[in-house]
């Protein structure tokens, strides 16, 4: 009876989890077309209204993440006749699931999380490990040269700057002193000048960087980049095809998520300790600031995709192995002597 | 599950694979084809390989009146059609001894110059686009509508315009026309800037565009490179300036170039362009209303109007490059043969060859855009 109301719990807890990050997920991709359409002097999404929500589904084209998502339920899921059937449904779940596992050990606010486990940042990084998986096997399994040079390119992005993004997390560890999340915040405490971002400055900027990388969006998107070829999910259609597109902005809101946590002091108010300011925002909760700064961190990301052309494959390559991980290793270095000299505010 | 009957295609042992890339790819500009051998990311062989926007104009124009090809020949290339009236009006006129009153020639010249602006816009923000950044693309596309606008106040059509007819113009500017060109002029030269900040003195963009599909001054002149691609190798040759027809020769304007020929070069010419075509405008702007006068010389009944027997070559600059129209009468009321020398073709399928050879497959969208390789025109 007790294990029974554990396993339940625990599966609404899920629940709330990702039944809000999927909103999440679809509402970023209508921010992104809005956004970006902002940004590049046209209106974007702005036919389909949802008029049964009050206020704010009268915004024109509010409805069109879910008009979207109704269309491409409906759309026919062409399997190629040469492709691996069983590889070829398996890959999106593969890239889909990790991006959502991880959620597991991000704290929302003080204590507000799934699992406590005190090796959360490990496992991060082996969730997001895996999500290289799905597109390898989806450019193997449709058996199309454009999938697989697609999927080949992305899966060699993915694991060079994972390397760069490794180190900036052992930055984050030597600082903090634990892998907990949780604890990981709580060792940033006071204003925003003693979160991590200003001590870690070099692996701040590498691991934003990395993660754009990481997660294939532009300027680093090559893996999609439709100019040229045409990516690793050419071949997939209807369904199959959203959920690629779903890990994608999936990945994104974590890789936000980490940044905020790891650098930016998760759910800490940025006026702790300012005379004036903190008691007027000591009211806001914290899971507030938590989601300003992950949101804000989402607004870079699509921000840097209206401003910068691609970076050609190559180059790319050279970003990560020749300048991102020398700069994290000489920072690892850098910062082993800050700790050992006790460098106030953040070490002492 | 793979069929019963399934046979693994045997290859050579070789590394290299064959790509298509195109007729219908987001990185090629119409409909235009192109087989690359690769090895790795590495091009060994390209093959470009058009015709799917073949329409035969040369063909079709044999078969038509000499006025009803007027309505033709803006169709050749999608972006910039004024040139193509233009080049075809002065064969006609060289043929048939018209002799083009002086307002309708400014009035010529400025819708070229117009134009010109408009179509590199247009290929600025194409020369963006396959490397990612559609902010530019969009940007260039919204700044051309004003153009769009303008063409519409003065001829009643936003593209193919039709209004360059042998013997003048077809209607005279509208009233408060210069007082609005001149508007959206000061609006796009403050605008600039803005561009630079985006595109022209993007890192990444540099990163990406210098050091690629270098074209040297040789062999500029030997593989018939003509326009924004010359003048991007240090060759300041222009047919505004060496062979002036309208009213070139009464406008000050410099002929910007460029010494390094590569991709960053060709962008930054077409930008100083935009910048002198202004300037131009400006100065027809000025002078324009002082200039009286018909805007059409005295044309016979077009249905039955026979031209004397003879052939003219005239050319112009277009906004891709040199465009020259080769007619040749018999005496008809059709002409016996139009040929186009477009630039384009020139561009699009010898030297984008020669240049993506030994490149990297993401250049060669960039390299083709860069050239500003029109496909229709091409195809003709």
């Amino acid at each position: 009876m007790e294990a029974l109301y554990y396993l339940l719990l625990t599966l609404v807890k899920i629940l709330i989890i990702v039944i809000p990050l999927m909103l999440c997920v679809a509402y970023l991709t209508y921010a992104e077309r809005k956004i970006i359409g902002f940004m590049q002097v046209r209106l974007g999404p702005n036919r389909v209204n949802l008029s049964i929500i009050p206020i704010i589904g009268r915004i024109r084209g509010f409805g069109q993440p879910i008009a979207d998502a109704v269309k491409l339920m409906f759309k026919e899921i062409m399997i190629p006749s040469n492709a691996d059937r069983f590889l070829f449904v398996i890959a999106p779940v593969l890239a889909m699931a990790p991006a959502l596992a991880a959620w597991a050990v991000i704290p929302f606010a003080d204590g507000l999380v799934l699992s406590d486990i005190n090796a959360g940042l490990l496992y991060i990084l082996a969730m997001s490990s895996i999500g290289v998986y799905g597109v390898i096997v989806a450019g193997w399994a449709s058996n199309s040269k454009y999938a697989l040079l697609g999927s080949l390119r992305s899966a060699a992005q993915i694991i060079s700057y994972e390397i760069a993004m490794g180190f900036a997390l052992v930055g984050v560890l030597m600082a903090a002193g634990s892998l907990n999340l949780g604890e990981i915040v709580s060792a940033q405490q006071g204003n925003f000048l003693h979160w991590f971002w200003l001590p870690l400055l070099p692996l701040f900027l590498v691991y934003l960087i990395s993660g754009v990388a990481e997660t294939n969006r532009a300027p680093f998107d090559v893996a999609e980049g439709e100019s040229e070829i045409v990516g690793f999910h050419v071949e997939y259609s209807g369904m199959l095809f959203a959920v690629f597109f779903l890990a994608e902005y999936a990945n994104m809101i974590l890789i936000s998520a980490l940044t905020t946590l790891m650098f930016m002091g998760g759910w800490l108010s940025p006026f702790e300790g300012i005379p004036v300011l903190e008691p007027l925002f000591a009211w806001v909760p914290g899971i507030f600031w938590f989601l300003a700064k992950v949101s804000s961190v989402l607004f870079f990301f699509l921000w840097i995709r209206a401003t910068f052309p691609r970076y050609r494959y190559d180059q790319i390559m050279r970003l990560g192995w020749k300048v991102f991980i020398p700069i994290t290793l000489v920072w690892i270095l850098v910062l082993g002597v800050l700790i050992l000299m006790k460098l106030p505010p953040w070490f002492a | 599950m793979r069929p019963e009957n399934y046979q693994p295609v045997e290859h050579p042992a070789s590394q290299e694979y064959e790509l298509y890339f195109g007729p219908n790819h987001p990185g090629i500009e119409g409909n235009y084809a192109l087989k690359v051998r690769l090895t790795g990311d590495e091009i060994v062989g390209i093959r470009a390989d058009g015709g799917y926007l073949h329409r035969g104009f040369e063909k079709i124009m044999e078969d038509r009146l000499w006025i009803q090809n007027v309505a033709l020949v803006p169709r050749i290339c999608v972006p910039d059609p004024p040139p193509m009236e233009e080049t075809y009006a002065r064969a006609v006129e060289m043929i048939g001894g018209l002799e083009v009153p002086e307002r309708a020639k400014w009035i010529r010249a400025m819708i070229l110059e117009m134009s010109r602006i408009c179509g590199h816009l247009f290929i600025l923000g194409g020369t963006a686009a396959p490397i990612g950044q559609y902010s530019n693309m969009f940007w260039g596309v919204a700044d051309r509508d004003y153009f769009l606008d303008l063409f519409e106040a003065l001829t009643g059509a936003r593209v193919y315009h039709m209004f360059i007819t042998p013997g003048g113009v077809r209607r005279d500017i509208p009233d408060g026309f210069l007082d609005k060109l001149s508007h959206i002029l000061d609006y796009l030269e403050a605008r600039l800037p803005e561009y630079d900040d985006l595109f022209f003195n993007n890192p990444v963009f540099h990163k990406r565009a210098e050091g690629i599909g270098i074209i040297t001054q040789e062999q500029a002149l030997a593989w018939g490179v003509t326009g924004p691609n010359l003048r991007a190798c240090g060759l300041a040759l222009d047919v505004r300036r060496d062979d002036p027809y309208l009213i070139y020769d009464k406008l000050e304007f410099d002929i910007p170039t460029e010494t390094s020929g590569d991709v960053l070069a060709r962008t930054m010419v077409r930008r100083s362009e935009i910048i002198e075509s202004i300037k131009i405008l400006r100065q027809i702007i000025q002078h324009l209303p002082q200039i009286k006068g018909p805007i059409r010389c005295n044309l016979p009944n077009p249905l039955a109007w026979n031209l004397p027997e003879g052939d003219a070559y005239a050319r112009t600059e277009a906004q891709k490059g040199e465009l020259a129209f080769y007619a040749v009468s018999t005496g008809g009321a059709k002409p016996w043969r139009v040929h186009v020398r477009g630039p384009s073709s020139m561009h699009a399928v010898q030297v984008l060859e020669k240049l993506c050879l030994g490149g990297r497959i993401e250049d060669i969208a960039l390299i083709m855009f860069s050239l500003d390789a029109c496909p229709p025109e091409v195809d003709r």
